[in-house]
């Protein structure tokens, strides 16, 4: 085929001279080499264009079915105790107010939690957790009080965030979101400088949710 | 490198989920299997993310891809792929610069039906670098090869899809 059929190792260093991948050495041999070596260069200049090509490939959007639902039944123990990181409980706070699925769990949790709290001979332990005796497991009915005024106070939360959500940005949780996300790029650019490209798509993917 | 946050799932998969569904397009050149791949990554990443630990997670994240992938092409036995362009549509790349006219002018259809003349070794080495960005490190943790065939896998193939594209079969 038509790869050139090089005489000097320096070739087979091209590609990972065109992605920053060189060692301080291997790069002094190569930009000195590239001074010289006319098939060198004329290999550069190809390998350039084919990684050219494949880097502007188009970015596809991916279809609406492939992002599933997201949820978040498994923070919402730590959300109801109040040990989520503090940047993730307005991101699940957010999520309630839109989802009805997520708020019914809460209150799930909060009555198994309650009835939990609730047995007799308990230990509460300092840091809340509470751990059953001699595996007595007394089942104390969930008490509808309790829930209710959950569900209200979980409903009255709710309306609060719509309204500042609508009054402030229609997109409301999203800025929530992009808290995030942005701490996460800062954190992507400072592991991959030389990946401009990435860093191009996340700029896409931000402003584009 | 200060805050080596866990990612949440939504966050992740609002930030991942193009990235892998171009990924495993470029790999396949077959749309449906690719939204599947990105459902099937996404819900592995849901269970996987309490038992992460913070560190490289690019490394992390595509080898759970590369894994659901592979258990992907074993279970189908792989179809055959159709490079098909309808939805090709560019969103975001930068415009080519004028030594890049020559490339510019390929269709991108050119690009993926070559792309998918490769080896998978090298396409997937490819893919990973040029489509989603990966440093060779990030790629050598993933696909869990050393360092330096991951350096030549990239530029062999690179080479190939050059040739491919120079004297189209
Ligand atoms: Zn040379
Ligand atoms: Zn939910």
């Amino acid at each position: 085929m038509a790869s050139v059929i090089h005489a000097c190792a320096v070739g087979e260093l091209l590609s990972a001279y065109l992605d920053g991948e060189l060692t301080r050495d291997e790069l002094h041999v190569v930009v000195e080499h590239l001074d010289s070596c006319l098939e060198c260069i004329a290999e550069f200049h190809e390998l350039r264009d084919a990684r050219t090509m494949l880097r502007t490939l188009p970015r596809l959007e991916v279809p609406d079915r492939a992002l599933p639902d997201i949820h978040y039944g498994a923070e919402l123990s730590a959300y109801l105790d109040g040990e989520l990181p503090t940047g993730e409980q307005p991101v699940v706070f957010a999520h309630m107010a839109l989802c009805e699925k997520c708020r019914n769990e809460l209150y799930e949790l909060d009555a198994a939690r309650t009835a939990v709290r609730a047995l007799p001979r308990l230990d509460a332990l300092p840091d809340g957790s509470a751990h059953g005796r001699d595996g007595d497991a007394n089942v104390i009915p969930l008490r509808r009080g309790r829930r209710s005024w959950l569900a209200a106070s979980v409903a009255a939360a709710v309306l609060v965030l719509f309204v500042s959500l609508t009054s402030s940005d229609p997109q409301g949780p999203v800025l929530d979101l992009e808290v995030f996300s942005n701490q996460h790029v800062a954190r992507e650019s400072v592991q991959s400088p030389a990946s401009l490209f990435s860093a191009e798509l996340t700029a896409v993917d931000v402003s584009n949710p | 490198m200060a805050e080596e946050l866990v990612p949440d799932w939504e966050d992740v998969a609002r930030r991942y989920g193009r990235k892998i569904y171009n990924y495993a397009y470029r790999l396949t050149g077959n749309p449906d299997d690719s939204a599947d791949l990105v459902q099937e990554v996404l819900l592995r990443v849901r269970k996987g993310l309490q038992r992460y630990t913070p560190g490289s997670f690019e490394g992390w994240l595509w080898r759970i891809t590369r894994n659901a992938f592979l258990d992907d092409v074993r279970r189908r036995k792989r179809r055959p792929t159709v490079p098909l362009g309808d939805d090709d549509r560019g969103i975001g790349n930068p415009s080519p610069s004028p030594d890049e006219v020559l490339s510019s002018v390929r269709l991108s259809e050119d690009v993926q039906a070559a792309l998918l003349k490769l080896p998978m070794d090298f396409r997937e080495c490819v893919v990973l670098c040029d489509v989603v960005g990966l440093t060779y490190d990030e790629i050598s943790d993933a696909v869990d090869i050393p360092v330096g065939t991951v350096r030549s896998r990239i530029h062999r193939g690179r080479k190939m899809l050059r040739d491919t594209l120079t004297w189209p079969l």
